[in-house]
Formats: C-alpha cells, sequence, structure tokens
C-alpha cells in the first residue's frame, strides 16, 4: 500500500493548479501572490517537462488542498466535483483502461457513494452500511467495517442506500441506516463511538443516507424524512467524542408557518449532505419538501424551513440567513441540492442553488439576497416563473384535493439529486437534467402506522411525457450565473449519475444502461464511452498515486428513482443490479 | 385518466374474468401438486427461491397457504385495493396501475399468484435492483386482501407495450 503525497517528481507529470472558488479578502491577496508563483513555477515545469499547457485561470485555492486527493463530498467545499488532475485529457482518455474493480459483494440499491481518496487511500461505502478502506492504486481492501444495524432497517422505505463517508481528524464518520452517527478509526477501520440520533420507530424509518459533514470539530447531517409525518431535524455532535452539540427542528415552530398541529406531521429534513465554507465559517445544507407531499390543505401557510437554503453557524445551529425557494409546497420540490459557490463575471463569489421546481437560484452568498434567477428545465408549468428580485413563485398552480392536475418538473425533479460539476477553466457548469412531468390528484392523506409508509397526501400519480413532446434526459453545459447554455447532450433515458469535471478538459457521467462517458468540456464532443453493464448512480471522482491519475466510477443500478421512472421508460424494468467500483487509467 | 376502472368492466367482460380467474386457480391447484413433490426434496426449493433474490430474505416457501378471506373478484373491494395502492404504492414505487417499478408488471401478468403477492406486500422482498419494505404493520389482512384483488384485477387486463 501506498500512502505517501505525490512527490516533486510526481508534480512534474503534469501541471496541477490549486482550485476552488470562494475565498475571503485575505485569501484574494494571498491568492494573487499564488498566482504569480504558480505561474513562475508552470513556466519551469513546462520547460522541464516540456508536457501540457498550462491551464489559464487564476482561482486558487487553500494552499493545503493536494490535487491528488478527494477530500470531501464534492472534492471542495464550494461543491465543484472538480479535479484539478490533468494526465488523463481529450488527448488520451480513448485509451482508459480498468485498473481495478471493487465488488463489495451486496448489492441492494446498487452503489450511490461518492468515495473519498486521501493520500493513496479510498475510503467509500456499499449497501448496508458496509465501509472499505482500499489502496486506491490496486484496490486491495484496507480494512472492512461491517456495522450490526437495527433490524427495523428492514421495515424502512429508504433502506440499504448510503451516499458516502466523510474523512477527518483521524477518523472516517458514517451516518448510519439505523439512525446513528459512527466514527472509525481512518487507519483500522475500528469503531471509536456511536451516537444514536434518529428514534427510527418514532420517526417513521428517519435514517441517515448521506454522509454527515464536518464544520471543524462540529459533525453535522440531516435525515430522510421529507415524505414521512415527522419534524425533520439536523443533528451536530462533537466530532472528536460524539457528544451532542445542537438539533436544528426545520419546521419553524410558528403558528403562522404551520397552523394547527400541522408541524407534527410537517416532514422536511436535509437528506444531502450539506458543506462548510471555512472563509466564513458558515454550514450551507438545503431542506426537503414539505409534508404531506401533494396536498396542503392542513398547513396553509409557508411551511418555513422546508424547501429553503439554510446558511447556519455551525458552533450553535442557529441560522445566519435562509432563503424559502418554494413557499407552501405542495408538488415534492426539494430545496436539498448541492450549495454551488462560483465566481461571476467580476470574480465575486455567488450561490448558485438548483431547486427541483427547475429553477437555479443565483444569490448573494453572505446574505441569501436573490441576484437572479434562470429556468434550467425545459419544461415547467408549476408556476408562471419565478421573480427575479424576490425569488418568490408567480401565481403558483397548487394541486387541489380529489382534482386530477399535470406538474412539469415531476416529483422526481428537474434533476434527481445527482450533482453537477464546474470546471473553472470553461467557467461552464455540467449537470444532469430531466423532461418527465406526472399527473397527481391530491388527496387527504389518513393516518399512518407503519414505519414503511409514506405521507404522500395523493390518491393518484402517474408520470407522462411533457405535452407534446417525449420524456427524456440530458446533459447540459451551462453559464452558472446567467444559464446560458453552451452545449446539451440528449439522453433517452434521463441519467441518475453524478457529474465529475477534470482539469484535462473533460465531462464523465453514465447512465441507467451502465455505459460510461467522457465528454469535451468545451463542446460535448463523446470522446470515450464503456459498458459497465449495470446503471450509474453514484458520484465519480478522480484522484492520483504515485503521479498516475485515475478515474473512479462507482456503477450498480439502484435507489427508488429508476422504478418509479419504469412507469414511463418500460426499458428500466429490466435492467440489471448490481455493485462494482470501477477505476480506469492510461498508459504513461 | 380514468378513476373508476371497475365501472368500465361491463356484466359480459365481468362474466368472463371470472371463468378465466377460476381457470387460473384451477391451474394453481396443479401446480400445488407439483409443488408437494418438490418439498420432498428439501434443498431443491430454497435453492430456487435464493436465485431469484440476492439471499437477504429467507425463503417462505414452508409457509402454509392462508385462507383468501374477502371475495378477490368483488368489485368494490377491487375499487378500495386501487384506492389504497394509489395513494400508497404508486408514487415512487410501483407507478400508475403498477407499470413502474423494478418488479413484473402487473398488467396482464399470467403467473400472479394472489398467495404470493399476500406475502410480498406483508413481509417486503429485497433484490438486486431494489427493495420493498414489509407493508404487514400498515395494513390489516383485509386491505393487503383487497389490494391482492386490484392486481389480479390488473393482471387480467391485457398488458400495455
Amino acid at each position: 500500500m501506498t500512502l505517501s503525497a505525490p512527490t516533486t517528481q510526481s508534480a512534474l507529470r503534469w501541471f496541477v493548479p490549486s482550485d476552488t472558488g470562494t475565498h475571503s479578502p485575505r485569501d484574494r491577496v494571498r491568492g494573487l501572490w499564488g498566482c504569480v508563483a504558480c505561474l513562475v513555477w508552470a513556466l519551469v515545469v513546462a520547460v522541464l517537462a516540456g508536457l501540457h499547457p498550462v491551464p489559464a485561470w487564476g482561482a486558487v485555492g487553500p494552499s493545503d488542498d493536494d490535487p491528488a486527493n478527494w477530500p470531501q463530498y464534492h472534492r471542495t467545499y464550494n461543491a465543484w466535483r472538480f479535479s484539478p488532475l490533468n494526465q488523463i485529457n481529450k488527448s488520451n482518455v480513448s485509451k482508459l483502461k480498468v485498473a481495478w474493480i471493487h465488488q463489495p459483494g451486496v448489492l441492494t440499491h446498487g452503489l450511490q457513494a461518492t468515495p473519498i481518496v486521501i493520500d493513496g487511500v479510498m475510503y467509500t461505502i456499499a449497501p448496508d452500511n458496509q465501509v472499505f478502506a482500499l489502496d486506491a492504486a490496486t484496490g486491495k481492501v484496507i480494512w472492512r467495517y461491517a456495522p450490526k444495524l437495527d433490524p427495523i432497517v428492514k421495515e424502512v422505505f429508504y433502506q440499504s442506500a448510503s451516499r458516502g463517508v466523510t474523512v477527518g481528524r483521524g477518523k472516517v464518520f458514517i451516518g448510519s441506516l439505523d439512525g446513528r452517527f459512527i466514527a472509525l478509526d481512518q487507519k483500522t477501520g475500528k469503531p471509536l463511538w456511536s451516537t444514536q440520533l434518529s428514534n427510527l420507530k418514532e420517526s417513521f424509518g428517519a435514517l441517515f443516507s448521506s454522509p454527515p459533514q464536518l464544520a471543524g470539530d462540529v459533525l453535522f447531517g440531516g435525515t430522510t424524512g421529507g415524505d414521512q409525518p415527522i419534524v425533520g431535524k439536523i443533528y451536530a455532535v462533537n466530532a472528536d467524542t460524539g457528544a451532542r452539540i445542537w438539533t436544528f427542528e426545520i419546521p419553524k415552530d410558528d403558528p403562522k408557518s404551520w397552523p394547527g398541529d400541522s408541524r407534527k406531521r410537517g416532514g422536511g429534513s436535509a437528506w444531502l449532505p450539506g458543506t462548510y465554507d471555512p472563509s466564513t465559517d458558515t454550514i450551507y445544507i438545503g431542506t426537503s419538501n414539505a409534508a404531506p407531499d401533494f396536498n396542503r390543505d392542513d398547513r396553509l401557510g409557508d411551511n418555513l424551513y422546508t424547501a429553503t437554503l439554510l446558511a447556519l453557524e455551525p458552533k450553535t445551529g442557529r441560522i445566519k440567513w435562509h432563503r424559502q425557494e418554494v413557499p407552501n409546497d405542495t408538488w415534492d420540490f426539494d430545496a436539498a441540492y448541492e450549495a454551488l459557490l462560483v465566481p461571476d463575471a467580476k470574480g465575486k463569489t455567488r450561490m448558485v442553488h438548483l431547486n427541483k421546481n427547475g429553477f437555479v437560484y443565483v444569490m448573494d452568498k453572505d446574505n441569501g439576497d436573490m441576484v437572479d434567477v434562470w429556468q434550467f428545465t425545459e419544461n415547467m408549468n408549476w408556476a408562471k416563473g419565478v421573480d427575479r428580485k424576490t425569488g418568490q413563485p408567480i401565481e403558483p398552480n397548487y394541486p387541489e384535493t380529489s382534482k386530477q392536475k399535470l406538474h412539469c418538473p415531476n416529483l422526481l425533479g428537474a434533476r434527481s439529486w445527482n450533482h453537477g460539476a464546474y470546471n473553472p477553466k470553461t467557467r461552464l457548469w455540467y449537470s444532469h437534467g430531466m423532461e418527465v412531468c406526472n399527473t397527481v390528484t391530491s388527496a387527504k392523506q389518513g393516518p399512518l402506522v407503519a414505519v414503511s409508509q409514506l405521507s404522500l397526501g395523493l390518491s393518484e400519480i402517474t408520470l407522462v411525457d411533457p405535452p407534446g413532446k417525449k420524456a427524456d434526459g440530458w446533459l447540459g453545459a451551462f453559464d452558472p450565473i446567467t444559464g446560458r447554455q453552451a452545449w446539451k447532450v440528449r439522453f433517452d433515458l434521463p441519467p441518475l449519475s453524478s457529474v465529475l469535471a477534470t482539469a484535462g478538459g473533460l465531462v464523465f457521467t453514465g447512465d441507467m444502461r451502465g455505459q460510461l462517458y467522457a465528454f469535451d468540456a468545451d463542446n460535448g464532443k463523446q470522446l470515450w464511452q464503456f459498458n459497465a453493464g449495470s446503471g450509474a448512480r453514484g458520484g465519480p471522482i478522480s484522484y492520483a498515486v504515485d503521479g498516475r491519475q485515475y478515474i473512479a466510477f462507482p456503477t450498480g443500478l439502484g435507489s427508488h428513482a429508476p422504478g418509479f421512472l419504469t412507469g414511463l421508460f418500460s426499458e428500466i424494468r429490466d435492467l440489471p443490479g448490481g455493485a462494482a467500483l470501477i477505476v480506469f487509467e492510461v498508459d504513461r | 385518466m380514468a378513476m373508476t376502472p371497475s365501472a368500465q368492466v361491463d356484466g359480459a367482460r365481468r362474466r368472463s374474468l371470472t371463468r378465466r380467474l377460476w381457470a387460473d386457480l384451477t391451474r394453481t391447484k396443479r401446480r400445488w401438486t407439483w409443488g408437494l413433490l418438490a418439498l420432498v426434496l428439501p434443498l431443491m426449493l430454497p435453492v430456487s427461491v435464493l436465485a431469484q433474490t440476492d439471499g437477504a430474505s429467507p425463503p417462505k416457501a414452508a409457509e402454509p397457504q392462508r385462507d383468501i378471506s374477502v371475495d378477490l373478484t368483488d368489485l368494490n373491494r377491487i375499487d378500495l385495493g386501487k384506492l389504497q395502492f394509489g395513494s400508497t404504492c404508486a408514487a415512487y414505487c410501483h407507478g400508475s396501475e403498477g407499470r413502474g417499478g423494478r418488479a413484473p408488471a402487473f398488467l396482464g401478468r399470467s403467473d400472479f399468484d394472489p398467495h404470493n403477492a399476500y406475502r410480498v406486500i406483508r413481509d417486503g422482498r429485497r433484490g438486486a435492483g431494489g427493495v420493498m419494505p414489509p407493508f404487514g404493520q400498515a395494513f390489516s389482512e383485509t386491505q393487503i386482501w383487497e389490494l391482492v384483488a386490484y392486481l389480479q384485477h390488473l393482471a387480467l387486463q391485457p398488458a400495455k407495450p
């Protein structure tokens, strides 16, 4: 096993600028000096090595950011999913070959994780919370941790799947399927502490499907529960001891927001990983839809803080600012997706946030004020639009009890949770989208008794084509600030893989059939394709060990989304499940 | 979409459905005879069941058949089952009329077995592609049979492409 950081020798093999987008003013000054230094260094490298052209962007990030690593869920706190490595690039990507494959031996719901790589070791998670540390150069298993889970996990709707682990402070952290945060020793995989946070019996199975994130010594994260009759919560514990610090109740304790006792069944959850911006000491985390999903008769208020992007103080859990994107949500339009931080044309960092409702909200990252909003999806009819100044929906068409209505986007959203990626050189944001609508007949939600049940508030739901068109999906490249589209590639089945962008000018993703792709970041031209045998639903990453760059693809079709899409795309029914982490490299 | 499919089933069609249903049940009885033979070879059955799952669920083959406590052809029961299906099973999973999901489609399904359907609703099922949680705590025995009645009704409809 190799644990060495990249050496000077490895750095000479390709030019690797540090990435990242957001900085304090002090960082920016440091960045300028860093840029001058890096240009000098780059010239030396270019002369000595005579290899690749120097990427021409000036953004320089935290000095401790090792380009060989993928240290956190989105790689960097700005949620770019961008690797600064360029050994694999447009000229050689067609020669990608398999370096190794890891099969965890458990398949249920496939591989949905984004692996973490730090100093030559990959940390990842398979179905049923099975955690692995692997030699990132060979795939050899270093340790494995299989928790003993409370048998109640077998009764829960959102069972088996996990989106990843978090590594830091000498530990590997997971959020478990039976409602715990667990810390493992990073070297051995031995459990260090475990803190029970969610009681599945009392919360209709609210569990951790995403890895909790670090904000210094604060470990925070939320559960599933947007579709459950509960008060959804975000939990924070001390990362070193597991001691509880604070709990944030997402449905606000305010009768104006939640009439009667509707708050108690209001749902609200933060089921995807948040991000932590150390330059402002801020947690960004988005929340889910309100419950019952499609019936608002008993909750005629704004239903704060559901469908909201929250900026929280890590030490206390207090709100710094919030932006509710869908007041009184009745379409299942979560605001849970990644909080992207990118520079605008003047170099000012902006918050860019896709909602399931088909709009991208561009905000001031320090107070949530609206800068602009742009329409992401081609088919949208749930409102006339969104006001660019206030961010409020214009004439929303709410579901009504016992009436059947057509809504676009459908309940899976303008995109599922599969994250986009941003390349600071092209200044483009690459994201999947789907053009699928649904008819819904809203209905009063009856009482629920079992942990497997959801609070949906409907009597009928049918996925349908957009009016006059055939439903499909796409990969789009957009200016994230203005929404200007650079290119788009259509897919007949909506892809559910997260996207990876690299400094090699490449965009990687995969589809539900298991075809993996690399596209030219500038124009969307397909440069590589590989048949993995089962669909892609996780987060592809890139990293390097001993000067060699790798692309890692979690494959194996899972989650509820493919099954629900079968209603419109019957081919999905026969697509196989699986679980294989496939790692690619090129010959040197 | 049609909200009351049973209302569209006219008298003649209903009688023909009933005949087909009885024929199906008779065939099922014949299969039970073969099933008893299979039980004589105790290893074979669990192996065949395991082959269809990832091995996480124990085989349920040894459980005695439960009496069907409602008339599965009763149109009121079918309607109640349809309502329950629409509000619980359709969203995120099986889709309208069971056209979604990773399980075989319900419409026009020739091998529909009401007892097996009852067990799967009650106990759930794990497969490679996904997992269905148990709904035995969510529904009464009667409610589960009503769901089965609706699924059987769908199985007797023509399959859609």
